[in-house]
């Protein structure tokens, strides 16, 4: 049994180690890719001074929820600004932002797939529950074996963590169409994508927001864990403090990150019910 | 301004659900079967058994039956929501069944319009663009479509609620705009899923008259499902009535008051109102029966209903009535007749 379990372990090593031997271009230009997205958000971000990207974050929230949320968004911006900490809040979120991104530019399609092809969903739903059940730490080691240390490696596991919820939610709504407006789509003598554009989607999309608003905030949650693989942000302040044992900036760091997962979690949820 | 020709014509079919129903059709081609058997030996339920019925151009066609009697499922047919086991739906002369499924959606967006008990107005679209839809559906320009939608909304008498979502409308107000999304298409045929039947008993009264005049002034024609047979007689030219999945009795409302098919629609049309339904010539008896002298008789023509045959004889104090066509008498209406006929018996019946 014991032979049996390491020749196991051996055969994933040297898979692990083929692949990066073999396959390092396909992961050089993931990396390359995976970089360039997140280089190019954070300049965005780090483009105008703090002020101004706290006001518009301000301004937008004021929009979504009234005038009290925008001040206190705007002050709460300002307060990571103060506390020496603006380009680590910017890049955990241009980090939490790609990341996003890719897991919804990959995930919503693969939700709406798996909400119309019921034998895809069956496939996909272990595979989701394995993912959700495992310890996000995992994902970290694979990818740092492929890709290396740096923000590449911390977006790909943050993508993994991120995905499952956005095709869980949309699968649900484009699921979930009450029975009795798919019949009125037939009757009405729609094509199948005038069913699925005018029927189905409009239906499901609280459901798809619930889902974009989760996938947001486990992106969260993953982008600081991931700090240990060199992520970069806050993620890697709080694992550089609690390395020194230096609490002040480990405290400092938390604050702005529940700054960032407030503004951002109220602002997109505002944003669902609305539409 | 009846015409003979059927719009729609369905010819013994069937439907059957379940997972050996192929199993089942071919045995009921085979040897006659019921209901029973065939969840006996198959396990299959029999939803649509043997119905033929013809709807003409301009007719109104009420299909009655209680719940489970498979009259959603019939209606289903008729625009192949529901695919037959077994028979034949001609719809304006083609034959349903064989037409791909683009030629089904253009059968379906231009010439059948449905009409459902839920409403189904999808609430993220104002009421104007609800009624909109088959016309969007279709491809037509929005200024176009909304000039129809609105010229809907007009007929059903909702112009100024264009603008709201269906949330904010009654039941009734839904139900209206329900039916201009079905008329914005303008279709020759509409069918009415028991449409009314989630409305209280004055909006249901109201909606019902409303919709029978609108089918009339537009020259439609519609299949209406409901489970009340006075809204089958309030509506309907002619009623179809289904149990078990089988058309029992085919009829106008007066055919089938004075002539019910068997015990079971005699006991439905029971409690109904005759004054309105019956009418001299159900009621009346033979000349050669008649003892008295016919000249001192008030007059009535065939077609006057009881309640008119009751009207005459209270004011002019006679103990009969005279039913006459053109000048020629055809028999006597007397007050014993009139007596029988409001109970839902005639002569021939009671004798």
């Amino acid at each position: 049994m014991e032979e049996l379990v390491s020749a196991f372990d051996a055969q994933v090593d040297n898979a692990l180690f083929w692949l990066a031997d073999h396959a390092s271009f396909v992961f050089d230009f993931c990396r390359l890719v995976l970089e360039g997205l997140y280089a190019g958000v954070l300049g965005l971000l780090m483009l105008p001074p703090f002020y101004v990207i706290a006001a518009l974050a301000g301004l937008l929230a004021w929009r979504v929820l009234g005038l009290v949320p925008g001040v206190v968004t705007a002050a709460a911006l300002a307060l990571c600004a103060a506390m020496m900490l603006w380009p680590e809040t910017m890049s955990t979120l241009a980090l939490v932002i790609a990341a996003t991104v890719i897991a919804l530019a990959t995930g919503l399609p693969l939700g709406v797939l798996a909400g119309l092809l019921p034998r895809l969903e069956k496939l996909l739903t272990p595979a989701l529950d394995l993912v959700q059940t495992l310890p996000p730490y995992i994902y970290l080691l694979p990818s740092i074996a492929l890709l290396g240390y740096g923000p590449a490696t911390a977006l790909i596991a943050t993508v993994i963590v991120a995905m499952p919820p956005a095709i869980r939610l949309t699968a649900l709504g484009i699921r979930q169409t009450p029975r009795e407006f798919i019949e009125l789509g037939h009757a009405t003598g729609v094509t199948p994508l005038q069913m699925f554009l005018k029927i189905r989607l409009p239906f499901a999309v609280p459901s798809i927001m619930a889902g974009v608003n989760q996938s947001l905030m486990m992106a969260f949650g993953m982008v600081v864990i991931a700090g240990i693989v060199g992520s970069g942000g806050l993620g890697e302040t709080i694992y550089g403090a609690i390395r020194t044992l230096d609490i002040a900036t480990s405290i400092n760091a938390s604050i702005a990150i529940v700054v960032l997962t407030m503004v951002l979690d109220r602002v997109t949820q505002a944003a669902a019910r609305t539409k | 301004m009846e015409s003979t020709e059927a719009l729609i014509d369905c010819q013994s079919v069937w439907k059957v659900f379940g997972d050996r129903s192929d199993e089942a059709i071919r045995a009921i081609a085979e040897r006659d079967l019921t209901k029973q058997d065939i969840l006996r030996q198959y396990n299959c339920v029999v939803g649509v058994s043997n119905a033929s019925l013809q709807v003409r151009r301009g007719e109104i066609f009420c299909i009655m039956g209680l719940s489970g009697s498979g009259k959603s499922t019939l209606i289903r047919l008729l625009n192949r929501l529901i695919e037959p086991s077994l028979g034949r739906i001609m719809v304006k002369g083609r034959d349903i069944a064989a037409l791909d499924a683009a030629e089904l959606r253009q059968m379906r967006a231009r010439h059948i319009g449905m009409v459902f008990q839920s409403v189904a107005l999808l609430p993220q679209r104002t009421v104007l663009e609800n009624a909109a839809f088959g016309l969007e559906v279709q491809g037509v320009p929005r200024d176009q479509r909304n000039r129809a939608a609105e010229a809907a909304l007009a007929k059903v008498g909702l112009s100024d609620w264009k603008a709201r979502f269906p949330a904010e409308l009654s039941g009734g107000m839904q139900q209206r705009v329900g039916l201009a999304r079905a008329l914005t298409s303008d279709p020759e045929i509409i069918l009415m899923d028991e449409p009314f039947s989630a409305l209280d008993p004055l909006i249901r009264r109201q909606l019902q008259d409303e919709f029978r005049q609108l089918t009339k002034d537009l020259g439609k024609s519609a299949v209406f499902i409901t489970h009340d047979l006075d809204e089958a007689i309030r509506i309907g030219d002619r009623i179809a009535i289904m149990k078990d999945g089988i058309i029992i009795q085919t009829g106008t409302a007066e055919e089938i008051v004075v002539n019910p098919a068997d015990q079971y629609v005699a006991d439905f049309v029971a409690g109904i109102s005759r004054l309105h339904l019956i009418r001299a010539h159900s009621v009346m008896q033979p000349l050669v029966r008649w003892q008295g002298v016919t000249d001192g008789l008030p007059r009535c023509s065939p077609d006057a209903d009881i309640d008119a045959l009751i009207g005459l004889i209270t004011s002019t104090g006679s103990d009969a009535v005279a039913v006459e066509e053109g000048g020629r008498l055809l028999g006597i209406v007397t007050i014993r007749d009139l007596l029988l006929g409001v109970r839902g018996e005639t002569e021939a019946r009671a004798a």
